[in-house]
Parts: C-alpha cells; structure tokens; sequence
C-alpha cells in the first residue's frame, strides 16, 4: 500500500470528502416550495405530418375527404365513432331518482337557450363532427359521414353549414392537404359559438381567445396553450365533460390539479382556502371579460314585429338581456349534477334549475365554485307541467311560421311527448361554470372581494353562519351540530 | 516534589478552567426567550346590538323638542360612562393635563408646553397656542379650536380649561388667551362669547358611526359653532338638515318614543374609515382606483410619511406611478388581510385584545382570563388606545409602546429560515426595515415659513414626485425611506426606517418662540397680494410674479430684507431656525416578494443603511436644520451640501455602533494588509527568480541522498485538510468582506460555506493538536532556546545568500526534527498565536448571534470584524511565504511531494550543526 504510486489520489479523495460532506449536509439547498412544476404534467405535442402530398385531391363532398382519410386512418373512424362529438350522447349513468340509467347528451337533452335540436337537426348539427344529420335517423355507424376537418382544420377557412355539410366556397382540397392538430380556431369553430353567436352561451368563451392576450386567459394567452393542453385526447376521446349535456361528469373531467398542485401558494393561508374554494373562484374574477354574455332570455316576446337588436330582441328568439364583466354566482359543487330530462315534471311557480348542483357546505368534496346562471322564459306545456320542444327551424317552424302552437305540436310529436294544446312560458334556470378566461395571478381576487361588508359571497346562502374570517371555516372545531 | 507540587497547581488550575467553562456554557444556555402566545382576536363589527336611544340636548332634554345641539355626553352618556370616558382620553385631552411653562419639556422647543396637540407646535400647521399669561397673542383656546379642532375629537380643552372649569363659565379677563380671539381684520384681541358659540363636546358621532358628516363638522368648527359641530357630524344620516345657518331636526328619522331609527343612525365600532378622519389615507374600495394629488400637509398624516392604507394593488390605482405595471402588490399587505385599525390600536381595557404586559406578568402565567366583563367594558371602555413608540408621536407619552409589535402575532421562526443569523438581524434591525423597504407614494420633505405663499401658507417640497405635485401627469416615482437607529422603550436600539421632514421658519426673542403668522402676512402681503418691495426682492426673472420657485431666501439680502421688516414690526432677535423631525414608517407593509430579500441590499458598499437621503432643496438663509430633541432616533451620520444648495444626509454605521460585513471596513488595516501581502508576493518573486537565474549559470551540486519517510498519514490529512480550508476560508472571507467586487457570488451561501469551513477547521485543528500532544510530535514544533538564535540566524543567512550559491542546507532535516528554526517560530506563532485569535474572533463573530452579550463586552463586530480582517491578511501573506519555501528542498517539488506521499529526499552532506554538536 505505501509504494502505491496513486496513493495521493486517494489521500486527496478523503480530504475532499471530509470537506464537501459537512457542506452538502448543512448547507440548505433552495427553497422548494410544495408546488410542483406544472409544465411536467402538460401532454407534449405531437409533431405534424406534411398531408400535401397525401390528399391529392379534388374533393367535391366532405365525405369524399373523409374517404381519403380513413384509408390511412382506418382505426380512426371507430375511434370517433365512440366519442361524444359524433354520438351527441353520453354513456349510460344511473340516477338516483331514477328506474333505468339514462344516456343523455345535445341528442335529446333540453337547454334554455336554443331549447333543444329535436325536430331542427339540419339547423342545429352545423356544430356536429359529421356530414348529413338532419333527421332522426342519421347513420351513426356510417363512418365515410366522420367530418375530420372541422376540428383538423389548420387553415381557418373550413366552414359548415346546415346538416354540418361544408359550405360552398370552402376549398376542400386545400383544407385537406392543410390538416392539423386541432386548435383555438377549430375547437372555438364551435365551442365559442354556441347558443346562436360568438360569447352567447358560455360567459367564459368567446373568440377573444383564439388570439388571447395574457390579461384574457393566463394559459391561452400567456402561455399559448390549446384547448387539447388541458383537454387531453386519448384516441379521439377529449377530457372535459360540460355540466348541460353530461351526467358522468365525475370521471373525464378537465381539473387545474392535473398540472397545479393545490400548495401551490406561497402563502399558507391562501393554501388552506383550496379545501372550500375552487381555484375557479379566484383566478376567475369576472364572467364575459372580453365580449358580452346572454344573461336572460325570454322567449315569450318572440314573434312581435319590433326593432331587432342581436343584443336585445330578435323577432325568431324574443328578448334577452347581455352583460359583459358581470361578477358570477358562487355555488356548492362537488362535481356532480342532476338533469331535467325530457317528459319530467316541475312546478311551474318555481323557476326550475335543469341542472340542479350537488354539494353542500357538509360535503367536503364540494367547493364553491363561480357560475354564469342563465335565466330564460321557455314554453311548456300547462297541463302536464313538462317543458315542451319546439320546432324551429325548417317548414313549420316557429322561425319560419312563428306559430307557437304549431311549433311545440311538431316539435312534441318528434320527441314523442303529449302535447295538450295549452303552453305557457316557464322561468328556467341553467349553471354555467366559469373556468375559461383565467387572470392572471396578479389579477387574482383579494380577500376584501369575498370578505368584505360588501362581498361576493352571501354567506348565509351558502350556510354559514357568518364570514369564515371570524367565524373560521365550515370544519372548524365545533362548528359540527 | 517538584513535579508533583506542579501537578497539583495544574490540577488545581485546570478544575477551576473547566468549571469556568461549565458555568459558561450553563449561562448561555439560559438564554432562550419563551414566547407568550396571544389571546385569539375576535373581528369586531358593526354591532347590531345597540339600543335605540334619543338625541338629547345639553340640557337632557330630547332634541325634537327643544330643536337644540345635540350633547353627546347627556345622550351616549345616559348608558355609558361618559365623563369617565372623556377623562381618560388622550384623543381629547391632548396634553391639557401635562401643560408646562414654555420650554420645560425635556427636548421639547422653548415654546412648546405640551407633548399633546394642545400645546406642542407643529412647524406646519405653524399656528402657536398662546400661553397663559403671555403677552403675544397667537391663538387662544376658540382660536385653537378652529385650527386644531379639526383634528381634535372635541372634549378636553376643546370644553375645559386646564384647571376643569368649563370655558363657558370662565370670566373674561383682558389678556386672557382662553377668552380672546384675534379678530382677522384689525389684529386686536377680541372678546369670545363662550356661552353663545358653545363648546365642543367629545364627538362620539365621528367614530362611532358609519357615514360621518366630516366636511360639515370642519365648517362648523372654522366659523366658531362649535355647539352645534357635533350636530353637523350627523347631517350626511338624514336626521338633521341644515337650512341656512340652523338645523333642523327631522322628526321622520325618529320613532314614535323619540328614539332615533335604527336605520338612520347605526352605532359601530371604528373603522378603518373613521380612523381616516384625521389619521391619514384610508382607501377601501377595491373597485374604485384610488387618486391622490399633492403635497398637501391638509392630510398630514398621509403627507408625512407617504403611507396609504388600502388593500388596492397600486397596479389598479388611479395614480401615476412609477413602473405602475410591475406593481402587483397591495398599498399595505394588513389592510389587504382585512385588519382594522383597532386590530393593534384597542382600547387598553378591551377585554378581547388588552394583555397584561410581560414586566409585570407572572412567569408562571402566559394568559390571564381573568378580564373585564364586557358589560362593563360597554360602559366605561378606556379611549386610550394601544400605541407603538413612533419618533413623532409625543402625544400619550404614559402609553408609548402599549400597542402589540409585529412579533405579537407574527413568528419568524417558520418563515425565516432561509436568513442566516435571523435572530441577530432581529437584535439590530427592526421588521419594518425589511417590510417597508419603499414608499411607492410621495411625501413631504421641507416646509419653508421663512417666506410664504399669497394663500397665507408655507412653500412645501415633497420627494418621490417629479412635476408639480398638483397636476395629475406629475410623475410619482416613491422613495426608499432612511434608516436610522430608533431606541425603543427597553433601551435596545434598533434600525427602522423614517422619513425626515425639515422645516424652516422664523423665531424671535429670547426665550425663542415663532414669529406669528399675522406678522409674516403683514411682512409679506397686503391684501392678499404681495408688497412691492418683496417682488422687487423675491423676482429672479423679473416678470413680476412670484412663482414657487422664487419664494426662496437663498441670498443674505433677502434675509436681511424680512428680518429688518420684522424687527420694524417690534421683534427682537429676529432669526431662521430649522428643525428636522423624523416620522416613523410602520404602515403599508409588504410582505412575501415584496421584503428585502437580498443580501447585498445592505451587505454591500451601496448598502441601504448608508444611502443618501435629502433632507432639503435649499437653506433659507444657510441655517442648518437641527433634529428635534424630543423624538427616539438620532441623526448618526453626516449632513453635505450638494452643489444646488440642497442638503443631504448620509447615515454612519460607526456613529451607529454597527459593523455591517460586505460594508464595512477599517482602511488601514485593508492597506496595512494588502501591502504585507504584496510586498511577500514580491519578495518570493525577486528571491525566487535570482534562485533560478544563479541554477541556470551553475552547475548543482552532487549531494548524496537518502529517501526518507518523513511525514505520516495522519499529518498529511491534517496538513492538506487545513490548507484547503483555509484557503476557502480566505476566498470565501474576501468575498463577505468586499460582496460588490464578488457579485457573481450570492452573500447568503458564502457567509454558510464560511460558517462550515471554519467549523471544520476548528474540529481538524482541536483534533491534530491532541495528536501533537498526545504524541509528543508538539515537542518538533518548540524552539529549543539554548543556540535558538545562533541557529535561526545560520538558517537566515543561507536563504538569503547561501542558496543562491547552491550551498547544503545548514540543517539536516530528519523525521525526528522536521523544522529548522525559522520554521519552528513561525509555525509556532501560526498555529498557537493567529489561529487561535483567528478561530476566537471568528468564533465571536458568528457568537454575535449566539452570545451576543459575550461579544459585546468584548468590543462586538466593530472590534472583533477589523481583527478578523487583518489576521487574515496575515494568513493570505503567510501561504504565499509558505508554498514558496517549500521549493527549498532538493528539487522545488521535492518537500510538496513528500507532503503529499510521505517520502522525502534528504541531503546527506557534513556540515549540519546537529553533527557539530555530537
């Protein structure tokens, strides 16, 4: 050992050691907050493929594009033909209350905008990811009517209209060759014009965001993300589940704790808010930042030969109120909620909520949560106390013959409801979550919003028995009956 | 018998040594602070408790009836206690109580008479109560009432006279400034008639209800009503109008019994916002952007110091600040967590808030339940209320310091951890120094009385502004507060941050006292314009306007212009004085990203704590402003002329007694020590290169030699393990010393890397000198003293001559004895003399924290930190001779290899003394 000739090497070693050791022991390292990195959890992008060469084309019909598409992508089409965007209707879930599991979906649902596509598919589908659905008895199984380039659409310049065929002008080939992931631009095609125009329905989207600056949504416009960034597909099937048209709303959905952890404040005591309140309450200050949202709309007045106004009466839908910045409503809810179903009964001295939320203060899966409440006056029938579906559009339709009766008689035989010949107009409530147009972080709430003599929150209603500040939160020792 | 004798004084010695260190030890160790923990605090708000009750007059009879004044103390004090209340109050009584002969306060003016607004000038409200007795009248006691009122919650001197006679039972006396008013239009004295204007009672209305009639209650105050200003604080309630001059109650806003509604009139607790009143900025409104304008001392409180109290973001503000985008951040991080005034300022026998204080606490007791009753809290609650030791606060002397601090309710042992020394930052600088490390609003600077506007008031100065602070474009740009050393209450003093607001204004006579406005106004005006011979004086640019920036005295003729124009008016000894009085910043705190954070913000040759901070644009006169004597902090430092004429001043650490590492530094010894150091660094350059020159001319010398193992594996690790500690020692010393040479580095993790090197050094040191003794190796290090000096001066004479020739070296080296005598003196001195004094300084140092009183008595930083420095330099030089001699062995790498395996070549030649002896 002592005429090793690299003995010192090893000398050197533990004289090193004996120094780093201690400095890597008692030196602390950074900081780490509890938060973990959000970007870890973001789905990578998968890179695009150059379709020029592969749609040669000319393609007269959508259909023919479609054609093309599945000879590579076989598998697709019974990918698709699983998802909602083309079924319209979910998968069967069993409803307390109810005898058999109910599927329902913008199929055979009733909303309190446009009430209901029933008997007016060829006006309605023109958001469906499919060509030719204008009757009942569209072929779900008919692959070849699977229309990929609304939602592949990289060139914004694919249109659809009645029956969701693709408008005349649009150059077919050109989209084809020019297909992309989907985008703002495809998703919002649709998504952000729902209700009958751009920031109708959802007083969280609207086309603002398919160009977002930072103040209108962090993740959109600081940070360009797409709706699939938190949307995730997997083989077609997107995350999300909206509240109006799911009731398997407690699997498959889109939540910020799959990338934000729920520490992720500095402050502790904002930490602590995060059993309570959703991150939505906060970061989601006010509804309809950037364009007015439809707040009201009562379709009682519809028919008069007044001045018409897309933001105050139009003669085919009636009256409605707009808003823009409005502060939302806070809710319990735990992710679940009830539907009012086609043929169910209610009292029509009540404004009925078709979708009622579940949660409560006791439920501690419930979090209070921001809400856009679109309230409307919609025909019903006043014998059998049901809300009635109307036919609109097409021969016949209240927007061609403005004839309520006839309308609600068509409408009722499609959906086969029993139509009494007596309707009346019921005051109806719908709950929109808010969780698109997220401020930034420095434009988050402060505590005065909420608990202030002049908050947000009405504590009472939400059954506390007074501001949580002073009160302490709802599982505060003692506070327990 | 000798040995054993010394055996016994050793062992006698060493005892008593290790007790010493034991008690020592035991000492330090008691020195932990418990915390009390604080009794939980209740929000209180509006109460919906409150009884109907009716507005009665001073009489006791109902108001709808009599159509009179409401009285305060006949309605609210049907229930509570309202004499009590009013008698032990501050807010009202304002010093009338403690009123002195002028100039008997201890560091008060010679004018003043009070601590309270009642008799303590203020250099910018500028008007003096006259004293009793005084022959100049300035402003009696309706005169007071008037200017001070405003902010005087009514009561005390504002209804009494200083011995408790009621003012409107005084006699009028001529002469007598209680019962005499200056009339505006002639300067005679005139009678008051007390009985008709009324007194002001203490007005429960302006804090105890939500929407207060403030401007109304200030209009009535300025035109001497003063009975019915507690009636305008309702008029915003729809109870009373008022047409014309009267008022006139409105019997709706009353029930049936002659109650008044609930609705009309809802009694609360204070907020935030009746605070405001006359406390300064309060901003709730989150929706509203907040807009202010000006330098205006209107809102004093504000204007003082810059603080705003409002949980708005300054982004979402309405005002033009400086980098207003990036500005996230709420005015003050309290008012954001919805805390209210009376969160820290209670009522001291608020039974939910008021503690015991810790001197007179049992040690045994941490809270004590026993409190009063609520009910008799309703009934006679204390209105004196909690207040900190803020330097501009004279009022309430007898409750400085009542008010909970920061650490009643915050802890810094959780969210602290990333400062190294925490508990040593919170000895010496105050929380506040870290939480309010900037104003983002302006405030005022100087406030001139030596010439004055044709408004009748001074001419301001504000910092933080660019622009005329009146037009809404100005540029608010903020200022870093100054930091200087506060002594609190239990004699520690710490660093806390102030804004100094210097004034200027003329006295006369002796004693002195200020000339009075009415003699300035006829000085400088007539007519509410200005006197010709004031504008010929006054206008630089000739346009025959006086604009702001011509109202300056900045030449000996202006001086001498007004000064003889005052004496012309019957004043003597007619002279500028100018005084700087500091106001404590304690409001609009930060917290989170917002607090200093970074090291180098003081722990760098910029350091915050030495910063410059202007005092004043210009010197009426060239008077020098002197800090006022009666406030907790202390100008230590310098003042300096800037060559515009403003003045600036440059806080001291030295005069502070602090010694700042990365700041702070002795100069001689920094060039005492670099010049050891560089003149070694030069004397091995020169000795080495002849070393080389006189080798390359000569032929070497064949010397048999002998491979020796000279050094142990033990020794090596000690020897290699010192060095590299060592010299991360000094690397890592040299960048806390000069932090700004060295920005690459981060302050934080040097001063740690230190902090663990030097621990490992003390462990290898403590542990290789066992060895040495243990051993016996120690004996290697110890020069023999007989032949010492004969063999140390052989040993010096070949380094400087015989090596060059290539003579042998006068010593032989052996394992037995490795060090020839030079080696031997200078390890000695290394490893028993300069580390030892290295590691104890060393170890005070960082002791300031642990110890603090330990190294206090032996001079503290400001000794210890120079020492450190200059041994250091030592060392530095030290390792350069070193190395450099360690090339004296047969081939320059031959001693560093043999330090590095064990095995050394050793010359055998014969002439070694060693052989000489034998």
């Amino acid at each position: 050992m002592r005429n090793f000739k690299y003995i010192w090497v090893f000398g050197l070693l533990i004289t090193l050691a004996i120094i780093a050791i201690p400095l890597i022991i008692f030196l602390p390292g950074d900081v780490e907050s509890n938060a973990q990195d959000p970007w870890d959890f973001v789905p990578v992008r998968e890179p695009a493929t150059n379709h020029v060469p592969l749609m040669p084309g000319p393609y007269e019909t959508g259909t023919q594009v479609t054609q093309r598409c599945l000879e590579c992508h076989a598998e697709t089409a019974f990918e698709v033909m699983d998802t909602v965007h083309w079924t319209w209707k979910g998968d069967p879930v069993q409803v307390t209350g109810r005898p058999e599991p109910v599927e329902i979906g913008k199929r055979n649902v009733l909303n309190n905008f446009c009430i209901g596509i029933q008997s007016n598919w060829e006006g309605c589908t023109s958001c469906h990811a499919g060509y030719g659905w204008d009757s009942a008895d569209f072929d779900f199984s008919d692959e070849t009517r699977i229309d990929c380039l609304v939602c592949h659409d990289g060139t914004g310049s694919y249109v659809k209209g009645d029956s969701g065929y693709p408008l005349e002008g649009v150059d077919l080939a050109y989209v084809a060759q020019n297909v992309s992931a989907p985008n703002r631009e495809t998703c919002g095609g649709c998504h952000f014009d729902g209700g009958g125009g751009n920031a109708v329905k959802h007083g969280d989207l609207d086309q603002h965001l398919i160009n977002p600056s930072e103040n209108t949504d962090i993740h959109m416009g600081g940070q360009d993300f797409l709706c699939t960034d938190c949307h995730r597909s997997q083989d077609h099937v997107i995350s999300g589940r909206s509240i109006t048209v799911s009731l398997n709303t407690e699997e498959g959905q889109v939540a910020c704790r799959d990338c934000h952890s729920e520490d992720s404040h500095d402050d502790e005591r904002l930490n602590t808010h995060t059993d309570s309140v959703a991150c939505q309450t906060c970061h989601v200050p006010v509804g309809a930042v950037k364009d007015p949202t439809k707040m009201y709309w009562d379709w009682s007045t519809a028919g008069q030969d007044r001045p018409e106004d897309p933001h105050e009466y139009l003669k085919i839908k009636g009256s409605f109120v707009y808003e823009q910045d409005f502060v939302p409503e806070y809710y319990w809810y735990n992710g679940i909620q009830d539907r009012y179903l086609i043929g169910d009964t209610f009292d029509p001295s009540e404004p009925l909520i078709m979708n009622p939320l579940e949660g409560s203060i006791n439920d501690p899966k419930a979090r209070i949560m921001p809400f856009k409440v679109h309230r409307a006056t919609q025909p019903y029938d006043t014998v059998h106390n049901y809300l009635l579906q109307p036919k609109t559009v097409g021969e016949g339709g209240f927007w061609t013959d403005f004839d309520w009766d006839q309308a609600l008689r068509l409408g009722s035989q499609v959906v086969a409801l029993d139509y009494s010949g007596e309707y009346g107009f019921a005051e109806t409530w719908m709950y929109w979550p808010l969780t698109h147009m997220i401020a930034p972080g420095s434009d988050a709430l402060q505590c005065n919003a909420c608990h202030a003599e002049e908050g947000r929150l009405d504590w009472a209603a939400l059954g506390y028995p007074g501001d949580p500040i002073e009160w302490g939160g709802r599982f505060a020792t003692g506070r327990q009956p | 018998m000798k040995i054993r004798d010394l055996i016994r004084g050793h062992f006698t010695l060493t005892t008593l040594l290790i007790t010493a260190a034991l008690l020592a030890a035991g000492a330090t160790f008691t020195v932990l602070n418990a915390d009390a923990s604080g009794a939980s605090s209740l929000n209180t708000q509006a109460s919906p408790l409150h009884p109907l009750f009716p507005l009665l007059d001073e009489d006791g009879q109902n108001v709808l009836d009599s159509g009179g004044a409401v009285s305060t103390m006949q309605t609210c004090g049907a229930c509570h206690d309202a004499e009590f209340i009013q008698d032990h109050s501050y807010h009202s009584s304002q010093g009338i109580q403690d009123l002195t002969d002028p100039g008997d306060l201890p560091g008060s003016r010679a004018w003043d008479t009070s601590p309270g607004l009642f008799g303590r000038w203020s250099p910018i409200a500028y008007r003096y109560l006259t004293p009793i007795g005084d022959e100049i009248m300035d402003l009696g006691t309706p005169g007071w009432i008037m200017t001070y009122g405003p902010r005087h919650v009514g009561g005390g001197p504002a209804a009494y006279a200083p011995d408790g006679t009621p003012l409107d039972e005084l006699e009028i006396v001529p002469g007598d400034p209680q019962t005499h008013i200056i009339d505006p239009d002639t300067g005679e004295m005139i009678a008051w008639d007390w009985q008709e204007s009324g007194v002001v009672e203490m007005n429960c209305f302006l804090c105890h209800t939500t929407a207060p009639d403030n401007e109304a209650r200030l209009d009535s105050l300025h035109t001497g009503d003063f009975r019915w200003a507690n009636t305008a604080t309702l008029l915003g309630s729809g109870i009373v109008s008022q047409v014309g001059d009267s008022y006139q109650w409105n019997p709706e806003a009353f029930d049936d019994l002659g109650n008044v509604k609930k609705e009309a009139l809802t009694v609360q607790d204070p907020d935030n916002n009746n605070c405001a009143a006359c406390h300064g900025l309060v901003h709730d409104d989150l929706s509203e952007p907040l807009t202010i304008s000006g330098c205006d001392p209107a809102s004093l409180r504000t204007v003082t110091t810059g603080q705003i109290i409002s949980p708005q973001r300054l982004s979402d503000t309405g005002m033009n600040l400086y980098n207003k985008e990036l500005l996230d951040r709420p005015w003050d991080v309290h008012a954001d967590r919805l805390l209210s005034c009376t969160d820290c300022h209670y009522s001291l026998n608020n039974p939910v808030y008021a503690q015991e204080s810790e001197e007179s606490r049992p040690d045994h007791l941490l809270f004590d339940p026993r409190r009063l009753d609520l009910g008799e809290y309703l009934y006679q609650p204390l209105h004196q209320f909690a207040r900190g030791q803020s330097a501009h606060n004279t009022v309430a002397p007898q409750l400085r310091d009542t008010m909970r601090r920061c650490d009643s309710c915050h802890s810094i042992e959780a969210t602290h951890n990333w400062l190294p020394y925490k508990e040593r930052h919170v000895e010496a600088i105050s929380c506040e120094t870290c939480h309010i490390p900037e104003m983002y609003s302006n405030a005022l600077m100087q406030y001139d009385w030596t010439v004055i506007t044709a408004e009748s008031t001074g001419v301001n100065a504000c910092r933080g502004i660019e622009g005329d602070p009146n037009s809404p474009g100005a540029l608010i740009t903020g200022f870093e507060p100054v930091l200087l050393p506060k002594e609190n209450i239990d004699d520690e003093t710490q660093l806390a941050p102030f804004n100094l607001v210097s004034t200027f204004y003329w006295v006369h006579g002796d004693p002195s006292r200020p000339v009075r406005l009415q003699d300035l106004e006829s000085v400088f005006l007539a007519d509410g314009a200005y006197k010709a011979d004031i504008v010929i004086a006054l206008d630089t640019d000739g346009d025959g306007q006086l604009s702001k920036a011509e109202l300056i005295l900045d030449s000996q003729t202006k001086v001498d212009l007004v000064t003889g124009k005052l004496e012309a008016l019957g004043l003597d000894q007619v002279r500028i004085q100018g005084e700087i009085q500091p106001y404590s910043i304690n409001h609009t705190v930060a917290n989170g990203e917002w607090a200093l954070s970074d090291c180098e913000s003081c722990h760098s040759a910029d350091s915050r704590i030495t910063r410059t901070f202007q005092i004043a644009t210009h010197l009426p006169g060239g008077v020098e402003p002197q800090f006022v004597g009666d406030s907790n902090t202390m100008p230590a430092g310098e003042f300096s002329r800037a060559k515009d004429g403003s003045l600036h001043f440059k806080a001291d650490t030295g005069v502070q007694g602090l010694y700042v590492l990365g700041l702070d530094a002795v100069r001689w010894i920094d060039l005492l020590g670099g010049f050891v150091f560089l003149g070694v660094l030069m004397g091995v350059s020169v000795h080495g290169g002849m070393r080389v020159y006189n080798a390359a001319r000569s032929k070497p010398e064949e010397y048999q030699l002998e491979r020796v193992y000279m050094y142990g594996v033990y020794e090596r690790l000690w020897h290699w393990l010192q060095t590299i500690t060592i010299v991360g020692l000094l690397f890592t010393g040299l960048i806390i010393h000069k932090p700004d040479v060295f920005g690459l580095f981060s302050f934080r993790y040097v001063v740690l890397v230190h902090n663990i090197l030097a621990a490992i050094l003390v462990i290898n040191a403590a542990l290789a000198l066992f060895y040495h003794l243990a051993s016996g190796e120690i004996r290697q290090f110890v020069p023999r003293p007989y032949g010492f000096f004969d063999q140390a001066i052989t040993q010096a004479k070949y380094y400087l001559g015989g090596i060059f020739k290539g003579e042998a070296h006068p010593f032989e080296k052996t394992p037995e004895k490795k060090l020839n005598p030079l080696q031997q003196i200078t390890y000695f001195s290394i490893l028993n003399v300069l580390l030892p004094l290295q590691v104890i300084t060393g170890a005070l140092m960082w002791g300031a924290q642990q110890w603090p009183g330990i190294a206090n008595s032996l001079g503290g930083l400001p000794f210890l930190a120079p020492f450190h420095s200059l041994i250091a330099w030592l060392f530095a030089a030290f390792i350069v001779l070193h190395v450099y001699l360690t090339t004296t062995g047969h081939k320059p790498l031959t001693a560093i290899k043999a330090m590095v395996d064990g095995w050394d070549e050793v010359e055998k030649h014969s002439n070694s003394y060693d052989e000489e002896e034998a």
